[in-house]
């Protein structure tokens, strides 16, 4: 009895059990299901949320492994050209000179093998140049610019230049081959200034690049509220009409020894301050340096050896009307002492057929331009230049040379975009003298373009 | 004794001093800042955001700031980067953790297919005027605290607090300014520059065309006279024009379409009565009636 019972309890057991492991297994299939289909969701829900980064992680990668053309630097090309109509022929244009200042201002002139020309210098048309700027960071410390004048004369490095940006307290230190800081202009760019030529007293006193020299610049802005910058730097000093130190003539015989270099340094102040929409920007610029300018290769050679000094104040005033129209009145005043000894050369062997035991050059003059802008696409500008002072001595004895050298210039300028200028230009030159010293009246008509192509130039003002 | 004053540094009155390129980042930075931070704004907001002139001014304002907040996206390309370089401020440099570029947080749209400038001055990024979008200014107001908390973390608090208070607030005012511009829905407006086109895409409001023939490119007879058929087809509320434009063009083709002109600011101060960040979207959500 008690092992029949034991046998049925066993026996139910296994049936209860069946049972149970048939509900189990229905139960767990169920649940398998539930948990198939949360998968199901939750893979649903991950790859929804994944998918977007997924692409973003796979999309094809932006370069090639050693591919570095993200580094290359900003590239501009900026090509000028000009129509050019005179009132006087190249060939006698290029003889005239402004007197006891500069030969050959206007036109082309052949120095030994290399051939100077300035801006729109030929009747007819010109290609003034062809600008290609490189710039880029070099590392978190410095950034490097260049900028090549290619030209139908060759290739010209007209800046060459690396610039901190780490320094700090204000501190900006330059080196390189550079456009100096000297005055306004002197730093800016042929493309940006308001008139397709320079201004007299600046081409005369410095020729067409300006204090364009190898050296090093050390420029400080002051920590105040008001913009007060202080500026100076050492330069090779080399300038075709002003500074020099090279010996001049044969090493053996010199007409005048050269003197050590660098021999030009330049110093200046420059503050700003704005009353409402008008800003005012003004400064004080001193330039100090050995002259050995060097005219041995010119069809009537000469030589200047001596000591010479620069001084220029500059004022800008600019109204804004709105964002693009304006009123702006720029002016410069330079002043050039320049003291030294004369030399009269001998064609044949640049012998000295005379000295002079002192030759005192005080020259002084003015350029002042009113610009109008009258909206994005149009400008219009007058100019007046002169040369008002030229006291020019020999050994104490003053020269009387002519002192009313004046020009007028006046401009409109349509812009196509802000990468496109056309500009339509007429001077009137009274600064010129020619051979008999008989003063020349000039008349130029100038139709200038100026295209950029790359990367936006983004000027200071 | 007033020109010694003129002399002062800035950064003697602030514990923290940020120069910012345009008014609507003054605003947001001033928001998050707190009375911690003294913001300095280089751009006047009723001028052309793309043509800013560099004064010198400029220079000292950035040489003697603690950091810079730019909008980027190309916008300042033509006048920050020289105020930058001759600040001689490594704070202020593009890589410093001072300097911050907000485009950088924000998903620009419009970027253009090809890049050409017979296109006109295009931005290669897309369209850099995104704080027109009241919800992203909610982004970038946590971008400018994320970015004041990293350069001053003693305060982060404050900062944490400041864009409590100020993510609250704007986001009742989005509400009211998704319920005011809900029936405008579909609506049609042309523009002098598509300067509102974030605006635009987050009121489902449509541009149907631009003055400018190409962006930068100023109006061609060929294109107004276009531009005047379009507006006769179509039929579009109003020219939605921006304040530093000339309206000439607009005015004639308002002459022959009859179509509304509404000046409408950009930016903080670009109108007088547009004082804050707020009344520079209670304005541009009240433009079309």
């Amino acid at each position: 009895m008690k092992k029949q019972l034991c046998l049925s309890l066993v026996a139910s057991s296994f049936l209860f059990a069946q049972t149970d492991i048939e509900q189990l297994r229905l139960e767990m299939n169920k649940q398998q299901l539930i948990i198939e289909k949360l998968q199901e969701k939750l893979e649903k829900l991950e790859n929804a949320n994944r998918e977007p980064i997924k692409t973003e992680k796979f999309e094809a990668p932006q370069s090639e492994a050693f591919d570095q053309s993200k580094f290359m630097p900003d590239i501009s090309l900026i090509l000028d050209a000009s129509y050019v109509s005179r009132s006087k022929k190249d060939d006698e244009v290029a003889h005239l000179e402004v007197p006891s200042v500069v030969h050959g201002l206007l036109g082309s002139h052949s120095d030994g093998d290399v051939t100077h020309s300035t801006y729109n210098a030929n009747n007819g048309f010109n290609l003034n140049y062809a600008e290609l700027a490189l710039s880029s960071s070099v590392d978190p410390y410095f950034t490097m610019d260049a900028i090549f004048h290619l030209s139908e004369h060759g290739f010209e490095i007209e800046e060459a230049f690396v610039t901190s940006t780490a320094l700090g307290h204000g501190l900006r230190a330059k080196g390189g081959k550079f456009l100096s800081n000297f005055g306004y202009l002197n730093e800016k760019h042929h493309h940006t200034w308001s008139f397709s030529d320079m201004p007299l007293v600046y081409e005369s006193f410095l020729g067409l690049h300006a204090i364009n020299e190898i050296g090093a610049q050390l420029q400080w802005t002051a920590p105040t509220s008001t913009y007060l910058m202080f500026g100076a730097e050492v330069l090779q000093g080399k300038n075709e009409q002003m500074f020099g130190n090279n010996t001049i003539g044969d090493v053996e015989a010199p007409v005048a020894k050269g003197s050590s270099a660098p021999s030009l340094f330049v110093a200046y102040v420059k503050s700003s301050i704005d009353i409402d929409d008008t800003t005012i920007l003004g400064g004080i610029s001193y330039a100090n340096g050995s002259s050995r300018v060097d005219h041995s290769q010119e069809e009537v050679p000469s030589a200047f050896s001596g000591d010479s000094s620069l001084y220029g104040v500059d004022l800008t005033v600019k109204h804004y009307f709105d964002s693009y129209s304006f009123l702006s009145w720029q002016s410069e005043w330079l002043m050039r002492d320049m003291d030294g000894i004369e030399y009269a050369l001998d064609p044949a062997d640049i012998s000295v057929i005379t000295a002079t035991t002192n030759l005192r050059k005080k020259q002084a003059g003015i350029y002042t331009q009113l610009e109008y802008g009258i909206n994005k696409n149009w400008s219009a500008a007058l100019r007046y230049d002169t040369i008002y002072k030229n006291d020019v001595a020999e050994d104490g004895v003053n020269l009387n040379e002519p002192d009313s050298l004046n020009g007028y210039s006046a401009m409109a300028e349509y812009k196509t975009s802000e990468f496109a200028k056309f500009r339509l230009q007429y001077n009137r030159n009274e600064a010129l003298y020619n051979e008999d010293g008989l003063k020349q009246k000039i008349d130029t008509i100038i139709f200038q373009t100026n295209i950029a192509i790359g990367a936006h130039g983004a000027h200071s003002f | 004794m007033r020109f010694l004053l003129l002399l002062l540094p800035l950064t003697l009155f602030a514990n923290l001093n940020i120069a910012v390129s345009y008014p609507y980042i003054g605003a947001l930075t001033k928001s998050i800042g707190g009375e911690n931070v003294e913001t300095v704004v280089l751009a006047n907001g009723n001028w052309d955001p793309h043509f800013i002139v560099p004064k010198p001014s400029l220079i000292s304002k950035v040489r003697n700031a603690d950091g810079l907040i730019m909008n980027g996206g190309q916008l300042e390309i033509g006048w920050l980067p020289p105020l930058v370089k001759r600040a001689g401020n490594p704070k202020t440099n593009v890589n410093a953790a001072t300097f911050l570029n907000l485009s950088n947080h924000i998903a620009m749209i419009d970027k253009p297919q090809s890049l050409s400038r017979s296109g006109g001055d295009l931005h290669p990024d897309g369209n850099p005027h995104f704080h027109l979008d009241p919800n992203n200014i909610l982004i970038l107001a946590n971008v400018i605290k994320e970015y004041l908390s990293s350069i001053d973390s003693k305060n982060s608090q404050i900062y944490e607090k400041n864009y409590t208070v100020f993510s609250d607030m704007w986001k009742k005012k989005i509400e009211l300014w998704n319920n005011k511009m809900l029936s405008k829905k579909g609506a049609k407006v042309v523009q002098f520059h598509n300067i509102l086109a974030y605006f635009n895409k987050a009121y489902g409001v449509q541009n149907i065309a631009t003055i400018e023939p190409l962006p930068g490119i100023p109006p061609s007879s060929k294109h107004t006279l276009e531009t005047v058929e379009l507006i006769q087809k179509e039929k579009p509320c109003c020219i939605l024009h921006d304040v530093y434009h000339s309206t000439k063009t607009a005015e004639f083709i308002s002459e022959k379409t009859g179509i509304k002109i509404v000046l409408v600011p950009h930016d903080v101060g670009a109108l007088d009565s547009v004082e804050n960040l707020t009344s520079l979207f209670d304005y541009l959500t009240s433009a079309i009636k």
